[in-house]
């Protein structure tokens, strides 16, 4: 594992390369959506089915998930902004990785496990609200003793479970895609001279296109998965 | 991998500052996409929905106004056409009584034309034989009296006479 930058302000610790790396992409999202949507008119054009198309895509999650028609209508920005987002992410450690000395400075965020867990906690805090909005909290905690009473400590169970699966997952993958890739990169290349180089290359384009491809599939099964826990949050079983 | 190496990879310090930092980049994240992509974005599908909905409508019942107006279109041929017939075969059957009638007008005033012909015909024949007898009297009379004035001898006077009063006997 590589040493990060880790700096300290008002007594907080910060990592350097999750902070550029998510402001980076924060800004890439909220650029490219400002670009998408800049002239929106009701006959569409190209930009405008481009982010139209993403929207759909993510609104569809939603509905698929949450069958409560308010919620939905909540979500819709939630879904569409947390896969922007997670996505961007994804796919930052395999454009750009920068390391200076022993240091990392720019990498995916997504491959730390306190950048997906603060998503997970996130979705996991959105869906006691979603609960407790609908039920109000005594129908709520009522809820966790349903459908039958000896479940409760299951039920419980299974909000820690939750958010972990969660956010082990996607950081796991974009972890070890990541990790893959450096050592495609830094040990298997230079190993045997020119030779394995040759090899290396190609090798090193195949698993980024392939992780190009996880990256996608994670972000679209973190905001499915967050959008099941939430719909679970606001149906009656 | 232990749980420190898990979360703090080897410095040692858990960096819970990023959670804050992820937190305020999502939020302002939320809210300038909001402003700027997904709400315009959200209003314009809305108002397509709107619009493909008005225009499915308007569509409904422009094709419904259209077929009445076929229909009624239809009527008013079939109609038309009744008409027409009506008033051809009108005007046949009254082309048909006034030739008729012309004929046997016709057939009336040849009729009056010959009988008016026939009776002056004999009014004028009676007049000539009325003329002729008044003609053929005075000319006998003359004649008689030429006669008479030339040698009217006894005998010939008695013969008159006798003559006369056999006339009146018969």
């Amino acid at each position: 594992m590589e040493k990060s930058f880790v700096f300290q302000l008002f007594g907080i610790n910060f990592n350097f390369a999750n902070i550029a790396g998510s402001t980076l992409m924060a800004l890439a999202v909220f650029f490219l959506c400002k670009w998408l949507a800049q002239k929106v008119e009701l006959r569409p054009n190209k930009r405008q089915n481009v982010i139209e198309m993403i929207l759909d895509f993510t609104d569809g999650i939603v509905k698929s998930n949450v069958a409560d028609e308010d919620a939905q209508k909540h979500l819709s920005l939630y879904a569409f902004v947390l896969f922007m987002f997670i996505w961007f992410m994804n796919q930052l450690g395999l454009v750009l990785e920068v390391k200076i000395g022993d240091l990392m400075y720019i990498k995916s965020p997504t491959a730390d496990p306190v950048t997906t867990m603060t998503f997970a906690m996130m979705t996991l805090l959105l869906s006691f609200t979603f609960g407790i909005q609908k039920f109000g909290t005594g129908g709520y905690l009522k809820n966790y003793a349903g459908p039958v009473s000896f479940l409760l400590p299951i039920n419980l169970i299974e909000e820690l479970t939750n958010f972990l699966t969660l956010s082990l997952r996607l950081y796991g993958n974009i972890y070890a895609g990541e990790v893959l890739l450096t050592l495609i990169g830094n040990s298997l290349a230079p190993s045997y001279g020119i030779l394995t180089e040759i090899v290396a290359a190609p090798l090193a384009i195949i698993w980024q296109g392939f992780s190009v491809f996880i990256g996608s599939i994670q972000a679209y099964v973190f905001v499915t998965l967050s959008m099941v826990y939430i719909g679970k949050k606001v149906t009656k079983e | 991998m232990t749980f420190q190496t898990l979360f703090a990879a080897e410095s040692g310090k858990l960096y819970f500052g990023d959670m804050i930092w992820y937190l305020i980049c999502f939020a302002i994240l939320l809210v300038a996409v909001k402003h700027y992509a997904w709400g315009p974005v959200k209003d314009m599908l809305e108002k397509r929905r709107q619009q493909v909905i008005d225009d499915l409508d308007s569509a409904a019942a422009n094709r419904k106004k259209a077929e009445t107006l076929a229909n009624e279109r239809e009527a008013a041929l079939k109609n038309s056409r009744q008409e027409a017939t009506q008033i051809l075969s009108d005007a046949k059957t009254n082309a048909q009584k006034q030739g008729e009638k012309i004929v046997a007008d016709a057939n009336d005033q040849a009729a009056q034309i010959r009988k008016q012909a026939k009776s002056d015909a004999a009014q004028a024949k009676a007049d000539a034989i009325n003329d002729a007898r008044d003609q053929v009297a005075d000319i006998s009379v003359a004649i008689a009296e030429k006669v008479i004035a030339k040698n009217l001898s006894a005998d010939d006077q008695k013969d008159l006479v006798d003559q006369f009063i056999k006339g009146l006997d018969d």
